[in-house]
């Protein structure tokens, strides 16, 4: 399977302008060869640097797309391997021709992850990044690409690699009392609980990221609901750009329920149109509030609409009693038509949800709108913690966790640090799979750093 | 070519590795000669008087439990005896005792020169012998050469040493005593790559001239703890240690002077040990310390001569004079030997087997400083070893080796010749993957059957070794049959009951009023033996899954090439050294744990069976 060519679109389709093709393999060179011209004719291709060219369609015997060729001799490859890459205008109709007219010169379509497969299984890269770019892959939104990315080039930048300081520090502290007990140091059983606590601490807010780390994998749900006519498929509409769902004047148009993506700076959201979850007049009605109402109870927020064109009813009351356990805002609609509704009695009601007045169909607001949805559901990450995406990196987590809180429970009982500290040892394999592994060596090194022992 | 004389072993270098070489190789019946350059400084201790502490009194343990002598000669010249880390638990418990460090000196060569088939040598070996990469012989500055089928070179800090005090060196291997400059040539040319370390000893005082009472008395344990488990006679602390401190005076004097130092101005290139920081390295990385402790030692009965542990310094001698006169106490220490730094070449240690045998040179064993160590405890270690493995090599018997689960003396070794040492090489406790299991109480149990099967024990001791373990397992039984309730009513066997943090075993034997009979050191055996009971049976686990994945044969004609997710470094090394099972892989210096797992997974997906595995390529052996 590694003796073959491979080739892939390697820019997510619709992302930008730019296109690349890339190839790796023994016979990426001259497979680009059949399907690339240089524009100087006879032009030698060097190696690393982009040569300009025009794409041949070697059956059609045509010219069809000016591009670039680079050439990357192994073994100074991502994968290793010989590789080319060829970029050109990212419309998918062309890429797609570069990737046929490839195959049929005798590369293979790479299998998902396989550049990132055969860069591990060539040494390359390690297990951990191996997955941080399978998630660049996979990235659904722009955000998470970029943490990937940032996990890519082996900076797990923030609390991940400062857990590993932190358990050397704990280590040390212990490590540096049993190993030098006639000298005065600056360590006591004290300070030790206090950085095992803080250490229990940080690493059960990681786990707990594993869910946010989810949501951003998996993309941000919002379903749109409220009793019917209310606006809800307008809405959808406005917010898409486009006609999407039908909008009349008449309660219970939307029966099923539709769902669409919005792209926002840096981020996607699921959008979802659903039926109006009153009272049902007609039997398909009732089924899609039943499927409507399971719909919202899954999404990562809820968009809860009023009409306040009309006067507050006990169904909207319950609408947001229903609601209010999840990430909701209270968007009052139709703010271009004189206004029934008490907002002030509903806001209330409503407590800490956050809302908004906004006109679906005149625009008012939906930028605001927008920027709230942003604010709620993706955090700032430059400032904010680390986030874990992987089961694997939660479940090492977990049992990391597990030793700590066994020493601390030992520690507790009044049991002697050699034997406490066993549990603590336990996790040093663990933190290597996680982060940078730990030798002896380090601990000691350690102790040397922060204590003046010695003689 | 003329050679006055033919050995099976000549040891050069009578240190603590050369003795101990020499001693386990002429108890082993090889006919040894130790060669040094004054008979006068056999088993002279360089620097500080005392042996022991932590993870090195676990070596001197180790190396008793084999029938080594430096366990024995610490007890019978120890003046001042203390058992450390009393309040923790018995596996991080070491003792550490002063020697009067003439009386060691004697001692020792008077007990070398009363062992059979060992022949004490004095000259300066200047050239070691060789043929067809194996080792002929020696010759000597004196002009003698002799023929020997095996060379134990342990030369501690004599290799191109230079002192240096302040900005002015000199060639030396110890303080007026002559470097071996031709020797250190010598073994560039054979081939050893060879690299620069440094290390120091501080001012000895006359004690006449301290006063006393100006410092905290220390005064060594009421119930002695001896290192081996043979000693017979009563040991007595004879003198007290001191402790002291320095002044804030003090750090603004070092700092007056740090351009006059050669660690500071650059002179000294010489990697220096962490763990014995000079005072100026000292005040220099912790400049808020307000103080820094130190202790005055005695070194010795006979002597006026006093050690200043804790302030070790390669400043000029003005700089030592007007450190002392800013320490209360020490205003008016008169200086007998000033301190000084030392710079010496030592060999890349990942060139050895795990046998301490070159891998360059067939039949040359390195042991002590020269691989990187520092410490009189893990040169006597590398010393017993090597001695033993040239002993066997001769013999043509399997070679010996410790795993780390084994022993400290495993940790050691396996630590030197696989991950390489970047500064003076010290052994901690933390070093070791199973401290709960390598205690001092237990070295006999661990290795006494070794060291009785390779010889170095006799029969008596041995007889008294498994008389121990009878009485020591009855006391177990007892202790698992009997019961006892709690104060929460819960029935317990002893056994259960002593795992309580806060139960003693001494108590509860006392309060049933038992009639065990043991030992101080029996006791304190069966107490860790319950206490530790829970990890040591995980560990064991442990130990005996990691020993099945080391006994995982590689194939004799696999490609590590062909291995996926190898660095091209790492299969370079495998494809040199090729090793025969993954346990010989992990010993190759810069093997990672990962390369490790996926030579492991390869290997599992090949599933090939390949030949039996022996540690070193030329070993040549006649029985199993
Ligand atoms: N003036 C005004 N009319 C609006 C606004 N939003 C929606 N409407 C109108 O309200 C009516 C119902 O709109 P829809 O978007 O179909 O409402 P819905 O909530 O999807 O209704 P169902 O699908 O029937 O539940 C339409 O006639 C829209 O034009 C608004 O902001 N202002
Ligand atoms: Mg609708």
């Amino acid at each position: 399977m590694l003796e073959d060519t491979i080739v892939a679109i390697s820019t997510p389709v619709g992302w930008g302008g730019l296109g690349v093709v890339r190839l790796s393999g023994k016979r990426s060179l001259p497979v680009a060869k059949k399907i690339f011209r240089p524009k100087k004719k006879g032009a030698k291709i060097p190696g690393r640097r982009p040569l300009l060219g025009n794409l041949f369609d070697f059956e059609q015997k045509e010219f069809f797309e000016e591009a670039f060729l680079t050439w990357h001799p192994q073994p100074h490859t991502y994968t290793r391997e010989d590789m080319v890459e060829i970029s050109c205008h990212g419309s998918p109709v062309i890429l797609e021709q570069v990737v046929r007219l490839a195959i049929k010169a005798g590369a293979r379509h790479a299998h998902p992850g396989e550049f990132t497969l055969r860069a591990y299984l060539n040494g390359r890269i390690d297990i951990l990044q191996a997955e941080a770019v399978n998630d660049l892959i996979r990235a659904v939104s722009y955000k998470q690409a970029k943490i990937s990315f940032h996990q890519l080039e082996g900076r797990l930048s923030g609390q991940i690699s400062s857990l590993r300081d932190q358990v050397l520090h704990l280590l040390s502290q212990i490590e540096a009392r049993i190993e030098f007990p006639e000298e005065r140091l600056r360590t006591s059983t004290e300070r030790t609980a206090r950085t095992l606590e803080n250490l229990i601490q940080s690493i059960i807010k990681l786990i707990d990221s594993y869910d946010l780390g989810k949501a951003l994998t998996e993309g941000i749900t919002l379903a749109i609901t409220g009793l019917a006519n209310v606006g809800k498929s307008t809405l959808f509409n406005s917010l898409l750009e486009k006609d999407r769902a039908i909008v009349t004047p008449h309660p219970g148009t939307t029966r099923d329920y539709l769902s669409e993506k919005m792209e926002f700076k840096d981020s996607v959201f699921t959008l979802i149109d659903m039926a109006g979850l009153g009272k049902p007049l007609h039997p398909v009605e009732k089924e899609g509030i039943k499927r409507g109402k399971r719909l919202a109870s899954q999404a990562d927020g809820i968009l809860l609409l009023l009409d306040i064109s009309r006067k507050e009813s006990s169904e909207d009351f319950r609408l947001i009693d229903m609601f209010k356990d999840k990430k909701t805002i209270l968007l009052f609609n139709k703010i271009d038509l004189p206004q029934k509704m008490n907002t002030e009695e509903v806001k209330n009601r409503a407590k800490s949800i956050s809302t908004l007045e906004i006109s679906a169909l005149k625009g008012t607001n939906l930028g605001k709108l927008k920027a709230t949805i942003h604010a709620l559901f993706i955090p700032d990450l430059e400032k904010d913690q680390d986030i874990i995406f992987h089961m694997r990196e939660k479940l090492i987590l977990e049992e990391i966790l597990a030793f700590l809180v066994e020493g601390q429970h030992l520690l507790e009982q009044g049991y002697s640090e050699e034997v406490y500290v066993e549990e603590f040892r336990k996790t040093i394999p663990l933190i290597g799979r996680l982060t940078g592994e730990i030798r002896s060596d380090d601990i000691i090194n350690d102790i040397f750093n922060r204590f003046c022992v010695g003689k | 070519m003329k050679f006055v004389d033919e050995y099976d072993v000549i040891v050069i270098g009578a240190g603590h590795a050369g003795c101990e070489a020499a001693y386990a190789t002429s108890t082993m019946g090889m006919k040894t000669c130790l060669i040094t350059i004054h008979l006068e400084t056999i088993a002279q201790m360089s620097c500080n008087p005392a042996i022991g502490g932590l993870a090195k009194g676990h070596l001197v343990r180790e190396i008793d439990a084999l029938g080594g002598i430096m366990g024995l000669l610490a007890d019978e010249t120890g003046i001042h005896f203390r058992l450390l880390n009393r309040s923790r638990g018995g596996a991080v418990q070491a003792p550490r005792a002063q020697s009067d460090k003439a009386l060691y000196r004697l001692t020792m060569k008077s007990w070398l020169e009363d062992v059979p088939n060992l022949t004490l040598f004095q000259g300066i070996v200047t050239e070691i012998l060789i043929k067809n990469k194996k080792i002929q012989g020696i010759a000597t500055l004196e002009g003698n050469r002799l023929l020997a089928k095996a060379v134990i070179l342990t030369p501690g800090t004599f290799l191109n040493g230079l002192i240096h005090i302040g900005l002015h060196s000199y060639p030396a291997g110890r303080a007026n005593e002559p470097a071996s400059l031709e020797l250190a040539e010598n073994l560039k040319k054979i081939g050893l790559r060879t690299f620069r370390l440094k290390t120091g000893t501080p001012m000895r005082l006359d004690k006449h001239t301290i006063e006393w009472d100006k410092f905290t008395p220390q005064p060594g344990d009421k119930d002695p703890v001896a290192f081996s488990f043979r000693t017979q006679k009563k040991l007595e602390n004879k003198i007290l240690c001191y402790i002291g401190y320095t002044t804030p005076k003090t750090h603004k004097i070092i700092g007056k002077y740090l351009d006059k130092s050669p660690l500071f101005s650059g002179k000294i290139t010489g990697i220096g040990p962490r763990y014995c920081p000079s005072i100026e390295d000292k005040v220099v990385k912790f400049p808020h310390h307000q103080r820094h402790q130190f202790f005055l030692e005695p070194e010795g009965l006979e002597t006026a001569e006093t050690y200043v542990n804790g302030i070790s310094s390669s400043l000029p001698l003005e700089a030592q004079k007007e450190i002392l006169k800013s320490i209360p106490g020490l205003d008016q220490a008169k200086i007998l030997r000033p301190a000084y730094g030392i710079e010496y070449d030592a060999v890349v240690p990942t060139q050895l087997c795990p046998t301490l045998e070159t891998q360059a040179i067939q039949n040359l064993f390195l042991a002590g400083q020269i691989n990187g160590t520092s410490g009189y405890e893990e040169a006597a270690a590398q010393g017993l070893m090597a001695g033993i493995n040239a002993a066997l090599k001769i013999k043509k018997k399997k070679p010996f080796t410790l795993r780390r689960d084994e022993a400290y003396i495993g940790v050691l070794i396996d630590d030197l010749i696989t991950k390489g040492v970047e500064e003076p090489y010290r052994l901690f406790t933390s070093r070791a993957e199973y401290r709960l299991l390598l205690r001092i109480d237990n070295p006999d149990q661990r290795l006494t059957p070794y060291g009785y099967r390779l010889g170095l024990i006799s029969e008596k001791d041995y007889e008294s070794f498994q008389n121990k373990q009878k009485k020591v397992q009855k006391v177990k039984n007892l202790l698992q049959k009997e019961k006892i309730k709690t104060e929460s009513r819960e029935t317990l066997s002893l056994w259960e009951f002593v795992k309580k943090p806060e139960v003693k075993l001494q108590n509860v034997i006392e309060y049933k009023k038992f009639q065990v009979n043991l030992s101080d050191e029996e006791m304190r055996h069966v107490e860790s033996e319950i206490k530790y009971e829970g990890y040591l049976k995980k560990q064991e686990k442990e130990i005996a899954r990691i020993r099945k994945i080391d006994s995982v044969k590689i194939p004799e004609n696999t490609d590590f090439r062909k291995i996926p997710g190898l660095t091209r470094e790492v299969a370079e090394k495998l494809e040199k050294v090729r090793p025969r099972s993954i346990g010989e892989a992990k010993k190759i210096p810069g093997m990672t744990p990962a390369a490790t797992v996926n030579l492991h997974i390869f290997l599992r997906i090949q599933q090939r069976k390949g030949p039996h595995p022996e540690e070193c390529s030329t070993w040549n052996i006649k029985d199993s």
